[in-house]
């Protein structure tokens, strides 16, 4: 009888304990999906060692990738979108507030060397954005996208991002209006400064029955009539060009949740058709080789949506001439570009594992 | 003496080691009961709370609509949720709804059809009178918002569900973030401050870059509650809430039922639902299993089904004046 007892109070910490293992194992039953946090650039090592020098953004902070490792660059702040000076000698970075966001000239290991812009104000309409920087060709000015002037108690308030451009070691008050954009969509985005003095750059629209379209147009001068080189349906953005401007690479999702990275050649005004590289996933913010041989770009890994860094060979199939595609109209609503021609799909490689960039900054590398 | 050799027997035969294997593994199953009860816990006392309300639709005083309370939808037929959003940061006492979705949903086929309600849309309320849809949810609770979406689309719901913005945020946030491609900059220098935030009128600017990106729970509400910067207004932020309706579907397809009782915590207070966990679970199901392919989005943008209106007529308001017969056809079609 005693034994019985004595056995029956010795399990009673063989239940409870069997009790919380249940508990417990239950718990690692959970989403590893959902579970699954990001790490920073810095702590881990790529899976393929690129060429060149890169630069990514995460959660705010800038890393430098060479030779196969991550540095953090920059003081702390909320970074985004860096770009190249044409002689590889500075960064220009956009450092994001509460309210509004400024573009800073930074040396190659992110020290600030000047504030280009100042935006902040205590009056809330006074702040502004001013985002998307890339410096000319000739490194003489400075293109961003910004959202001046505003609308005032039209309806709403209208807030929409223009094109401006202003000499790189000028002041902000030399800044210039480069494009009208469609109001109350957003406005025009990604600008892209050309060796022949005209720029590309993204443009929004919104149809009355809600669907926004997305399309990458070219514009000779300040606000002079831009031409669409995409159609509306086909929704491109993100223009990334080759570093012989002779190829644009883009993001386009034909009004779905998922895009697809293609590729046409372009011949300073005119875009040919267009090459399908990958598609049904998310890719975004692609940005050529040094050599124009390969593409990088990010696309998240299963279903955490963390952004990868991936490496993209390019296949050596000739390219279409821009000539050979129909003249581009002026219409916003013409569709310029031919069916995307079909390609053997490259082998992409993963290069990040475990991190989450910045997908709406794109790398910069060289 | 004699009698005490069948009692050690009895005792003996008590201490039989396929007793003592029968007793220790119903008491291990007893514990491991406990442990999984314990660890299910918050989901039952969330059954009780938030999910399986009551709702009692009042029959309808309209001659030739459609009156309510059929008996709910069987399971595994096809059925219809109101999803009702609503700011829960106590600007007003009952809060109006700034976003009511139709969702019908056929598990069978795997078919989601959403039809995004404006809230402006002037319509008779089921509690009397004329107003904004989104005042329903203030004046009778989810009775009158559901009473008042049934007269007047001629749909029978089967099911609600409330979200508050906070909700919204932890939900979001809960999941990990969610994945879209955000299809143009969102800016708003007018957008609500509200969100832990002591003063509740307050304005604050932001901006949602376009493109595909991962969005945390902020970022998320900011892209489906903006509205002053987009040329639809109301109409387009509508178009965005069902994105990111989508992409929640999403990810919440890589949720089992162990990840139930972090999620009913994160939602503590800023959800509720008329559904059961038998109905909740199956449609968990449907959000595994549907492809995005199969989802149809339905906005009742101006002009097609809708038009601006103000002045003394709609109580000096600016208003959305629905176009019923063209509002009709789409929810006969969709809504049978």
């Amino acid at each position: 009888m005693i034994l019985r007892r004595i056995a029956a109070i010795l399990f009673l910490p063989v239940m409870l304990g069997f009790g919380s293992g249940v508990y417990l194992y239950l718990g690692t039953l959970k989403s590893k999906v959902v579970q699954e946090r990001p790490v920073l650039p810095t702590v881990t090592k790529p899976k393929f060692v690129l060429p060149g020098t890169m630069y990514v953004v995460q959660d705010g902070r800038m890393f430098k990738l060479n030779a196969g490792s991550f540095t953090e660059i920059g003081p702390a702040g909320d970074w985004s979108q860096p770009t190249l000076t044409p002689d590889h000698t500075r960064l220009i970075a956009v450092s994001r507030g509460v309210e509004f966001s400024d573009l800073y000239l930074l040396d190659l290991d992110g020290h600030v060397v000047k504030r280009i812009t100042k935006n902040d104000s205590r009056v809330l309409e006074y702040n502004h954005w001013a985002l998307y920087p890339r410096v000319s060709p000739d490194g003489a000015n400075l293109v961003y996208s910004y959202d001046s002037p505003k609308l005032t108690k039209y309806v709403e308030e209208g807030v929409d991002l223009s094109v401006w451009s202003m000499p790189l070691n000028g002041a902000q008050y030399q800044a210039r209006r480069w494009t009208d954009p469609y109001w109350y969509t957003g406005g025009d985005v990604s600008p892209i400064p050309l060796a022949g003095g005209g720029i590309l750059f993204v443009r929004h629209s919104i149809d009355p029955s809600t669907v926004v379209h997305s399309q990458i147009y070219y514009q000779a001068r300040a606000l002079a009539l831009a031409k669409p080189l995409t159609s509306d349906t086909e929704d491109c953005s993100e223009p990334a060009l080759s570093p012989d401007g002779t190829q644009l690479a883009m993001i386009c999702s034909r009004g779905k949740q998922t895009t697809a990275l293609e590729i046409a050649p372009f011949n300073g005004t005119v875009l040919g058709p267009a090459r399908v590289l990958m598609e049904g996933g998310l890719y975004g913010s692609p940005v050529w080789s040094p050599d124009g041989k390969a593409l990088a770009y990010y696309a998240p890994t299963g279903l955490t949506g963390h952004f990868q860094l991936w490496y993209l060979p390019l296949p050596v199939a000739a390219t279409p001439s821009a000539t050979t595609s129909p003249s581009p109209s002026t219409s916003a609503h013409a569709s310029p570009i031919v069916a995307p021609t079909p390609t053997p799909a490259p082998a992409p490689v993963q290069v990040t594992e475990g991190v989450d960039l910045s997908a709406t900054s794109p790398p910069v590398w060289y | 003496m004699a009698g005490q050799v069948p009692t050690r027997r009895r005792r003996a035969s008590r201490l039989h080691p396929a007793r003592i294997a029968a007793l220790t593994l119903f008491c291990l199953i007893l514990s491991g009961t406990a442990g999984a009860a314990a660890y299910f816990f918050p989901v039952v006392v969330a059954g009780v709370g938030q999910t399986g309300q009551t709702v009692v639709v009042p029959p309808s005083r309209s001659p030739g609509v459609a009156a309510t309370p059929t008996p709910s939808a069987a399971p595994g037929s096809p059925f219809t949720v109101l999803l009702l959003g609503s700011d829960d940061d106590g600007k007003n006492k009952s809060p109006l709804t700034q976003s009511m979705i139709l969702v019908r949903v056929e598990p069978a086929t795997k078919h989601v059809t959403m039809l995004s309600i404006p809230r402006d849309l002037w319509v008779p309320l089921s509690v009397g009178g004329y107003a904004k849809i989104d005042a329903a949810y203030a004046y009778g609770g989810a009775a009158a918002a559901i009473a008042t979406v049934e007269r007047n689309f001629h749909v029978h719901i089967d099911e609600y569900a409330w979200v508050g913005l906070k909700g919204l945020i932890k939900l979001v946030d809960r999941l990990g973030g969610v994945d879209l491609v955000v299809t143009n900059p969102v800016l708003d220098d007018q957008y609500p401050d509200d969100i832990n935030s002591g003063f509740l009128y307050g304005y604050r600017r932001v901006a949602v870059l376009p493109g595909p990106q991962h969005l945390d729970g902020s970022r998320a509400l900011q892209y489906v509650r903006s509205r002053h910067n987009d040329i639809n207004g109301d109409f387009g932020r509508s178009a965005r809430q069902q994105e990111v309706l989508l992409a929640i579907k999403a990810k919440a397809s890589t949720l089992n039922a162990a990840d139930l009782p972090d999620i009913v915590d994160t939602l503590k207070g800023n959800f509720t639902t008329s559904m059961g966990l038998d109905r909740v679970r199956s449609l968990l199901s449907v959000a595994t299993a549907f492809d995005i392919a199969n989802v149809k989005q339905i906005v009742l943008y101006v002009p097609t089904y809708t038009s601006y209106g103000n002045g003394p007529a709609y109580g000096g308001a600016s208003v959305v004046v629905p176009h019923w017969a063209q509002i009709l056809a789409v929810t006969r079609e969709n809504f049978p």
